[in-house]
């Protein structure tokens, strides 16, 4: 790995380890592709379940975006990544997630993982988060190197939180952009200095959870939502990218109930949402009359507001 | 377009939409590519003495820790540390004088890039400038002695305005310390130009007779920091120093709170808190469980920005000056550019998600997650606008 500067490589044991409600095995995958709606595939970097058995080296890539990771609120989690031979450095750090220092997965705080390491945590609050890489950071998440991480009350899926709004019907809209330049620099791309443009992205690709936002996630399954009248629906939407954005819900009004993993005081009425990089909104539709709802999210310069490209999806009440 | 305000979908029954709309800066948004590599130095021989770390000489975790100790004994002397306030029953008279000088700063890949600034002497160049800590109903005497050869001014929105003040005069202005709050002082002289090269710093005023209140009824604190951040774009600084007005379209290359960036374990100066803003005193929050924080946080540049902490949610008080209607607990709260400002409390609770629990021994990252923000000239991922949040 040559000339990778201001990283801190280790393996080391969890400290206080004990045996874990739940466990999560991440494996690095830095070859896989997506493919856009003009017919271009964008290299991405990720992490793949290695849970089955199917772990190594991940020459076949894998999932964008990183497979969820889902627990519920109280439950002791291992999230173990492996990271064998010398051939990169990434980690894995829960946004959101408040744990130890050597378990938050910030490299120069802690240490870059080179092997593996067992991250260990334990879920105090239900809400939406995000898990991503925090080595050059600026790069890996660019890349693609993240999941979404949903924290379910005790009683599980289908409550926001304890005491919380019920939901019938749930959509995770990771929202991000995508500056393909980027996505042919190597992993430690301008760790030593020189200019590889990082203070400078100029997205030609617009996000919703994996999928083209151009056309290919109106229709998505995973990321267009169906559902019936007299059903609610929870939105997870989680800016996933680094610019602003504002996310209009096509007419339709929700209440916002929690953002950034914690509820609100009490909910907020919106129709649409300007967030910026990594906020987090849990919003919920009672919608009473059919009809399909285009979802827009707006991607604004960060120095003009101006707008630099879009995604769009579907909500379809019948 | 100024970018919109946030959330006026969410607050506006808070939120004087007019205030920060006013404020906003229509600037060029020419295309015109001015080459910004015209005005850099060697970059080869400019990094800071990095630690070219190769295959078996990687940093240590244990070295970085030993770092970490002597940077921490570092922060704690010189430079004084939090805001420091007393509480008075009665109403004082505030004398201030600054000094409007300029200079070049040395950025993390070792270019230079020109800075003027409010100093507190005639040498020096404090960008930003110290903090101002004043009551409500104050009387407040600023005297500015203008070094440098152009006009600049002194203005804080709403409090005072000195007009021009001509290259080589001085001024007093005086003014009374109207609302409790946190407020940006600056240069409106060629707007944004004078206040985006340094010419900045931050007001807090105190509501009467309180230690601890941002406003009075507010949650309360046990300490006090202002944040300001800053975008630079050196061929920008380079222009407004020779006296022309940037045609170039904005693009920062370096990103500052309080004046720095940060730097990693290894790098040269690491654990100078002057040119570390991981151990700046006037940026570093640390303390122990209960040590409530309060962050006056002033946006001085032209990017919008996500602030990230670590190990706790924040508790957002104030934006752009106005009380929020909900106070809502945050891990990203949103900072809006050209001159957006949030009133933040960081609550030093322990740890929520550790397992076992902690209360002591933790360090965590404050860092802009708008990622660009993290690097320096392109590249040199964190020596960006962050900062640590120590748990003593
Ligand atoms: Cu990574
Ligand atoms: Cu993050």
């Amino acid at each position: 790995m040559g000339g990778a500067c201001y990283v801190y490589p280790d393996s080391p044991a969890t400290p206080d380890r004990v045996t874990p409600d739940v466990t999560f095995e991440r494996t690095i995958y830095m070859n896989g592709s997506v493919r856009m709606d003009d017919g271009r595939n964008i290299t991405v970097w990720g992490f793949t379940d290695s849970g089955g058995g199917m772990g190594g080296m991940g020459g076949m890539g894998g999932p964008f975006p990183s497979p969820a990771i889902r627990v519920r609120e109280g439950q002791i989690v291992h999230t173990v990544l492996n990271n064998p031979g010398m051939m990169w450095l990434h980690t894995i750090h829960h946004h959101g997630i408040e744990p130890s220092t050597m378990n938050d997965g910030v490299g120069h705080t802690s240490f870059d993982v080179q092997g593996t390491y067992t991250y260990q945590w334990r879920a105090a609050h239900a809400g939406t988060y995000f898990y991503h890489c925090h080595t050059n950071t600026v790069l890996h998440a660019e890349m693609g190197m993240y999941g979404a991480l949903i924290v379910d009350p005790p009683e599980g899926p289908g409550r926001v939180f304890s005491g919380g709004p019920s939901y019938d019907v749930e959509a995770i809209w990771a929202c991000d952009e995508f500056d393909s330049r980027w996505h042919n620099l190597p992993w430690d791309a301008a760790t030593c200095g020189g200019d590889a443009g990082l203070n400078d992205l100029n997205p030609d690709y617009f996000i919703i959870t994996g999928v083209d936002g151009n056309r290919s996630a109106l229709t998505a399954p995973g990321v267009a939502v169906t559902m019936n009248r007299g059903q609610t629906l929870l939105v997870r939407y989680i800016n996933a990218g680094y610019y602003p954005q504002r996310i209009r819900f096509g007419g339709l009004t929700g209440q916002v109930v929690s953002s950034d993993g914690r509820p609100l005081p009490a909910p907020v009425t919106v129709s649409e949402i300007n967030s910026v990089s990594a906020e987090r909104y849990d919003v919920i539709f009672n919608p009473d009359s059919s009809g399909v709802y285009t979802v827009e999210i707006e991607y604004l310069d960060w120095i003009d507001g101006s707008v630099l490209g879009m995604a769009r999806t579907r909500i379809t009440v019948n | 377009m100024p970018y919109d305000s946030f959330m006026t979908n969410l607050l506006n029954n808070n939120y004087h939409n007019d205030y920060h709309n006013k404020n906003n800066i229509h600037f060029s948004t020419t295309t015109t590519c001015l080459p910004i590599l015209q005005i850099m130095l060697s970059l080869s021989a400019a990094i800071d003495g990095r630690s070219k770390t190769t295959k078996g000489v990687y940093m240590q975790r244990r070295d970085f820790l030993k770092f970490s100790t002597l940077g921490l004994a570092g922060s704690v002397t010189g430079l004084g540390t939090f805001l420091s306030w007393s509480p008075r029953a009665n109403a004082a008279t505030i004398d201030q004088t600054f000094y409007i000088t300029d200079g070049m700063r040395t950025q993390a890949d070792g270019i230079d890039v020109w800075f003027q600034a409010y100093s507190s002497t005639s040498t020096g160049l404090d960008y930003p400038a110290q903090s101002m800590i004043v009551q409500e109903g104050d009387t407040v005497n600023i005297t500015i002695h203008n070094t440098l050869g152009t006009t600049h001014s002194f203005v804080i929105d709403g409090l005072v305005d000195s007009g021009d003040i001509p290259g080589g005069t001085s001024t007093t202005v005086s003014f009374l310390a109207g609302s409790a709050g946190s407020y940006l002082f600056y240069d409106r002289v060629n707007l944004p130009y004078n206040r985006l090269t340094g010419l900045h710093g931050g007001l807090a005023i105190m509501p009467k007779n309180s230690s601890n209140e941002i406003y009075a009824g507010s949650p309360t604190f046990k300490q006090q920091l202002f944040w300001l951040y800053n975008d630079i774009d050196p061929a920008w600084h380079d222009a407004i120093r020779q006296g022309r007005t940037p045609t170039s379209k904005f693009k920062p290359r370096y990103f500052h709170i309080n004046g720095i960036s940060a730097r990693p374990p290894g790098s040269t100066n690491y654990t100078d808190p002057t040119k570390n803003a991981f151990y700046d005193p006037r940026s570093q929050i640390s303390g122990k469980i209960g040590d409530r924080t309060l962050l006056r946080v002033l946006n001085a540049g032209m990017c919008v920005h996500s602030m990230h902490w670590h190990g706790n949610h924040l508790e957002w008080i104030t934006r752009n000056g106005q009380p929020r209607a909900q106070i809502w607990k945050k891990d990203v709260i949103a900072l809006e550019n050209n001159m957006g400002k949030v009133d933040v409390i960081y609550p030093f609770e322990p740890p929520p998600d550790a397992w076992p629990p902690v209360t002591s021994g933790q360090q965590y990252v404050m860092h802009l997650h708008d990622e660009m923000t993290q690097t320096a000239g392109g590249g040199l991922y964190q020596f960006g606008a962050a900062t640590l949040i120590k748990f003593k």
